[in-house]
């Protein structure tokens, strides 16, 4: 049976859709298998950071109005052959999908004979349609916030929506972008005080890493290699499957080697 | 905001204190203005009507009356005639209760039932996070946060045994001497019948010190809202 994974935060521009590929990519290289749906319609962006742009023909929206069969709108990753994208369209707006549409389209892949075990949901900002058509069908939610008021009283509002919606206590917490020389200087929030406020279950924190900004525009995730981001990112998938991994020492650049043991030790 | 009209309200009842000597015609819009307000919060129920303060004839009272019917959702059932010796009539019952109660020194409920809303409760367990809003016409325990942009109305008292940041809003139907205690007090905005309170613009520099922190309760004192630790001197002082 395939569990849903919604990955949300309310505000945008705090990493949604960079946590989707990466987790997607992440549990794809751990031998699941995974399907990423892009909700966020109109503005779709994981395929880009994907890098799989130049292969939709078919999306979500076709896929509702039954124009096509899923199959047909899955994309399969070129790296990854576990891994499949089924992209939004770009031309409509999020009232093209309903709730119920998501949650039919939920149970067809659910009950798909090869199965796919997790189904990751990359959730537009907001609360409004997207959000609510991203959310009807999922079993446990990812809560996407940075070290700034303002992305915390958004993923706060998110939380108070989840737990309306029965997914209270299936709600983990990643704290993305944090800067631990702002954090020693007490210039940020660390992740304790984020989550004096959220409360939730931290099942990471993701430093603020340039190497995320050349792989989102390469199109190649960067979970699994040696910066902290990539480290950081295969730690929360390795989490989601319910292992236990320490958390990094966000710190500095020092002990790599220790830390990739750990890795493959946790992996194993 | 003029205060020459007040409401004050329990559960099955709200009285409407007049204040100053305005002319009947003034009063009305008064009266007009303060229920156009406060409309949302009444709600829909059916109530029964008192005025205090000034002498009305029957048909100012019926014309007041009409005033509140138009402006709220209300169902004014009766208007109720408040004796003049009313005052002493509620000192006397006060009295005799507290005797009771002294006679009674296990007993720690509180029998009064004519304070309506401040001497019940509800009890809400979890943390009331940014947009939510918790009303009642009763006092509120909040066994949990409450978060910034959380918000609570009651019109009783108000009591979070954990980190109140969000609004809040006690003794919303008038009532004074309704307090706030929270475990850590950090709230964006305190109000208490007509008085606001808000929280100081400078940063908020409360490194997460837990163990330093006090339970703190906040009240209205000569028209102003006053954040105190909560000891036992200020609790004798605690009229419920």
């Amino acid at each position: 049976m395939s569990e849903v994974i919604v990955v949300t935060s309310g505000k945008g521009g705090v990493g949604k859709t960079t946590t989707t590929a990466n987790i997607g990519t992440g549990l794809a290289k751990l031998g699941k298998k995974v399907v990423m749906i892009d909700t966020d319609t109109g503005l779709r962006n994981l395929d880009v950071v994907l890098g799989l742009e130049n292969r939709i023909v078919y999306n979500l929206v076709d896929v509702v109005e039954g124009n096509c069969r899923i199959k047909q709108a899955l994309i399969t990753d070129k790296r990854c052959p576990k891994l499949y994208l089924l992209p939004t369209a770009q031309t409509r707006d999020k009232s093209a999908v309903t709730p119920e549409q998501m949650i039919k389209l939920l149970d067809e892949l659910k009950s798909d004979p090869e199965g796919f075990d997790y189904i990751i949901l990359d959730c537009p900002a907001g609360i409004e349609q997207g959000f609510q058509n991203a959310i009807a069908g999922a079993d446990r939610a990812l809560v996407i916030t940075t070290p700034e008021v303002s992305a915390i009283r958004d993923a706060d509002r998110i939380v108070g929506l989840l737990d309306a919606h029965g997914l209270k206590d299936h709600e983990d917490l990643i704290v993305n972008r944090i800067r631990m020389d702002m954090v020693n200087r007490g210039e940020m929030m660390s992740i304790e005080d984020v989550n004096d406020i959220l409360q939730l279950n931290v099942i990471g924190a993701v430093p603020d890493d340039e190497n995320i900004v050349v792989a989102t525009n390469k199109g190649q995730p960067l979970v699994g290699d040696d910066s902290l981001a990539g480290q950081a990112y295969m730690n929360i998938c390795h989490r989601i499957i319910g292992e236990e991994v320490p958390f990094l020492d966000l710190n500095g650049k020092g002990g790599f080697f220790k830390k990739l043991s750990a890795l493959f030790k946790g992996g194993k | 905001m003029s205060n020459t009209v007040i409401i004050k309200g329990n559960k099955h009842g709200i009285t409407v204190v007049l204040n100053g000597d305005d002319s009947f015609a003034d009063l009305k819009n008064s009266v007009r203005e303060k229920f156009r307000q406060s409309a949302a919060f009444f709600g829909k129920a059916d109530m029964a009507l008192a005025f205090e303060g000034r002498f009305l004839s029957e048909d100012q009272q019926i014309q007041l009356m009409e005033i509140i019917q138009e402006e709220t959702e209300m169902n004014i059932l009766c208007i109720v005639d408040l004796d003049k010796d009313r005052d002493a009539l509620f000192e006397a019952a006060v009295k005799t209760q507290t005797e009771l109660q002294e006679e009674m020194p296990g007993t720690t409920t509180a029998h009064n039932n004519n304070a309506g809303g401040t001497s019940e409760g509800l009890f809400y367990k979890g943390t009331l996070r940014s947009g939510q809003v918790l009303e009642s016409e009763t006092s509120v325990i909040v066994l949990g946060d409450v978060n910034p942009g959380g918000r609570i109305i009651s019109a009783g008292n108000v009591i979070v045994l954990g980190s109140l940041r969000g609004n809040v809003f006690a003794g919303a139907n008038g009532d004074e001497h309704a307090f706030v205690v929270a475990l850590e007090m950090n709230p964006m905005q305190i109000k208490i019948a007509d008085v606001i309170a808000r929280s100081s613009d400078s940063a908020p520099k409360k490194k997460s010190k837990n163990k330093g922190v006090m339970p703190k309760i906040s009240f209205v004192e000569d028209g102003n809202i006053y954040i105190e630790e909560l000891t036992s001197d200020i609790l004798e002082d605690i009229r419920i």
